[in-house]
């Protein structure tokens, strides 16, 4: 390309030393043409050589003229021819590197954003990244280093050859948040010895990532020979861009997670939702039938005194029966009250008084031994005697469920231990512990037993009956007191409850 | 990737050693010794313009210890090639002004100084080193003859001088000189250590117009250019023109030669001008 433009430069002046007309003949403009050519085709350079040869070609033609005629209008015009050339192709020529560095910066840009949004691990992206800068700024070599979200983690550098080192020039433009500039990369005491080095400088420059939110990062540029004003803003430009890249990237990314774990929340609290909705069936269907069960005794022992003449003695144990089915009914009526009030929100209304720990106790594991003698019930009593400040029938209530549990869960035959006393690793509390030894639980069932109508399914403990609310009682009434209930289980061995009071 | 792996000091201070006093030791020895020689001459002492050529040698010398100086940082050991340099220049000069073809004890010269220059690898960053392929030599020999040939026509075509080789032997004399001390040192000091040592620094324009402007005012001083206006508005215009050349093709090709091909050639077009 240059031999034509060369080629075309002699013809012109060729033509012009034949016209014969000096510095003024028409045919000067024409060194226009592969000025022009040179400009739009290799930028400031090539327009400015062009020009500067244009013009020196046609001096010979000028300067005699001038120096046999002096300065006058015609001999002014061909001086002022001289230097048009020239100053056409290096003006042009800039224009067109302007526009050309602008267009790369551009395609730079969307490659940036393109390579950034890909579905690849994070180094892939950064190097597709860093091969595009390095095209767009003319660069022998291109460096990224990017911080990891997470703090505990190494950054991630690319190139990942030798290593990111903490104390380099790119780990100081990414703490500090400021640029560093490095004149000469072989000859800069900063950066160690002087090296022999090369005959061209290798210019670096490190650009902190910063979108205004501190640095995410630094990009590295080496580049051989000039690094100019323009190249630089460039580069200032592409930082920009990928400091914002990355932090989109790293918003879609943690929009991606909450979306995530949202889709995951949502699916557990549906999964819940569906087993409280089988369980409020199940719950239906033991109600109806724990109602019906004592309604139906009642009713059918009513009947046979109304309707037949029975022996008093007789009588007298019919009407036990009405007695134990209708308290049985009463204290279904009453959890199902309670269970109300808890789903409605309302606290548990106690009414605190002090209450004889021993008494309580004493008197439900004498009812339920008389009840279940097929258990062995353990109760060795505090011998300093137990009072503490609490709703005397909501002790009750969950001495009773506890009782009723083990039972419940413990094969005849069974042993139910209960305890009462000051909590050893609780202070100011008073514990009230019932312990079998029947079937336990499962520990991926121990965090959901103090669940409302949670009942374990266990083919041992089929037989079993219950609304599946004791549990959920116990704990309610406990942190009504300001208390808690805890347990500890083991299948097959049995199961201790453990409830902490306020002293 | 250095900036990337290696340890960065921000602490640590600019390039390089002091080098003013290294400088300004060379420097003095060098006027001193050039005056020793114009004292001489003045005294009668010796053939005529033995001590004129002797000056001239011992400038040379100290263009090129100072280029020496520049292009290693001022580390010590300076002195050793510089003196052995003066020496070559001093032989070449004073052959050269004892027999016409003396001259061409000059272009021993430039091998002199890559004898000395052997096993320092600092010199390549000044662009002591040979260039990649022929084409940086042809273009700068391109270079040479295109000045040269412009500096002729219009010369000749707008002052009327003169083409034409009166005297062979002073012709080659001449010639001889540019080769192995003029066009030698200019390169070496002006486009090896200044324009390096500030294209280092700064960007490539800069460098290279303050070692041009340096170069040329080297010239303007020179007691051998003429006084004719002509003749100085040409110097400046043409010194100029090389110098920037010389610095484009030393950044691009990498090498001090082919600037070196277009001064020297350069200069044996200028010699062919009579007034």
């Amino acid at each position: 390309m240059i031999a034509v433009q060369l080629l075309l430069l002699a013809l012109i002046t060729a033509a012009m030393a034949a016209d014969g007309a000096g510095p003024p003949s028409a045919v000067r403009h024409l060194y226009l043409v592969p000025t022009l050519w040179a400009a739009l085709g290799a930028g400031a350079a090539g327009g400015g050589l062009i020009g500067l040869l244009a013009g020196l070609l046609q001096a010979p033609l000028v300067l005699p003229a001038i120096e046999r005629m002096g300065l006058g209008s015609r001999t002014l015009d061909g001086l002022v021819s001289l230097v048009t050339p020239v100053s056409v192709g290096w003006l042009v020529g800039l224009l067109v590197d302007a526009s050309r560095g602008r267009a790369a910066r551009l395609r730079a840009v969307l490659e940036i954003q393109r390579s950034l949004g890909r579905e690849v691990p994070l180094e892939e992206r950064l190097e597709s990244v860093v091969e595009g800068v390095r095209a767009a700024l003319g660069a022998q070599r291109v460096g990224l280093v990017v911080t990891a979200e997470d703090e505990s983690r190494a950054p991630v550098a690319v190139p990942s050859g030798p290593g990111f080192d903490e104390r380099s020039a790119a780990g100081l433009a990414q703490r500090t948040g400021r640029p560093v500039w490095v004149e000469d990369l072989r000859s800069d005491p900063r950066l160690g010895a002087p090296a022999a080095g090369g005959p061209t400088p290798i210019r670096g420059l490190v650009l902190p990532l910063d979108a205004g939110r501190g640095a995410v990062g630094a990009l590295a540029i080496e580049r051989e020979g000039d690094l100019t004003p323009a190249v630089r803003v460039a580069a200032e430009e592409m930082a920009m861009h990928l400091a914002l890249a990355i932090e989109n990237a790293r918003l879609t990314l943690r929009q991606r997670r909450f979306a995530e774990e949202l889709e995951r929340k949502v699916e557990a609290a549906t999964a819940r939702l569906r087993e409280l909705d089988q369980a409020k069936s199940e719950f239906l269907s033991v109600v109806s039938h724990e109602l019906r069960t004592p309604l139906t005794a009642l009713q059918g022992f009513s009947e046979l005194l109304l309707t037949r003449a029975v022996p008093p003695e007789r009588a007298r144990r019919f009407l036990g029966h009405l007695h134990g089915e209708a308290q049985r009914l009463g204290r279904i009526v009453a959890e199902l009250l309670d269970l109300s009030r808890i789903q409605a929100g309302r606290p548990l209304e106690l009414r605190r008084e002090a209450v004889d720990l021993n008494e309580v106790i004493e008197r439900n594991v004498e009812l339920f031994a008389a009840e279940h003698r097929g258990h062995q019930f353990g109760w060795a009593g505090c011998p300093n005697g137990l009072t503490l400040e609490a709703d005397q029938d909501a002790v009750d209530r969950m001495l009773k469920n506890l009782l009723s549990n083990a039972v419940k869960y413990s094969p005849a035959g069974g042993r139910v231990a209960v305890a009462a006393g000051p909590a050893p690793d609780h202070p100011g509390m008073v514990e009230l512990s019932v312990e079998d030894d029947g079937v336990g639980i499962a520990a991926e069932h121990l965090p959901r037993i103090f669940d409302r109508y949670m009942r374990i399914a266990n083919p041992e403990t089929a037989a079993a009956r219950g609304l599946g609310l004791g549990l959920s009682l116990v704990k309610a009434l406990a942190e009504a007191h300001g208390g808690r209930v805890e347990v500890d289980s083991l299948p097959g061995k049995g199961s201790r409850f453990r409830v902490l009071l306020p002293g | 990737m250095l900036l990337l792996s290696a340890p960065f000091d921000a602490a640590r201070g600019g390039h390089g050693a002091p080098i003013a006093a290294p400088c300004a030791l060379a420097g003095g020895a060098a006027l001193l010794g050039a005056a020793t020689g114009v004292w001489i001459e003045l005294q009668g002492g010796g053939p005529p313009g033995l001590g004129r050529s002797a000056a001239a040698a011992v400038l040379h010398a100290g263009f090129f210890a100072v280029g020496w100086i520049l292009a290693t940082d001022g580390r010590p050991g300076w002195p050793r090639p510089a003196l052995i340099m003066a020496a070559a220049f001093l032989a070449a000069s004073v052959a050269s002004r004892l027999s016409s073809w003396g001259a061409t004890a000059f272009l021993l010269v430039p091998l002199v100084l890559v004898g000395v220059s052997r096993g320092h690898a600092e010199l390549r960053r000044i662009g002591l080193a040979r260039p990649k392929g022929l084409l940086p030599l042809t273009a700068g020999l391109g270079v040479g003859i295109f000045l040269g040939a412009h500096l002729l026509v219009t010369s000749s075509l707008t002052f009327g001088y003169g083409v034409r080789i009166a005297n062979a032997g002073a012709y080659l004399s001449a010639v001889g000189y540019d080769v192995g001390a003029n066009a030698l040192t200019a390169e070496w000091l002006f486009r090896g250590a200044l324009f390096s040592r500030w294209w280092r620094r700064w960007r490539f324009w800069p460098a290279a117009a303050l070692a041009t402007a340096v170069g040329v005012a080297r010239y303007l001083l020179d007691p051998a250019l003429a006084s004719a206006v002509e003749v100085r508005a040409g110097a400046v215009f043409y010194m100029a023109l090389l110098g920037v050349g010389c610095c484009a093709l030393r950044a691009w090709s990498g090498s001090l030669l082919p600037g070196y091909s277009a001064t020297v050639v350069f200069f044996a077009a200028y010699r062919l001008l009579a007034p």
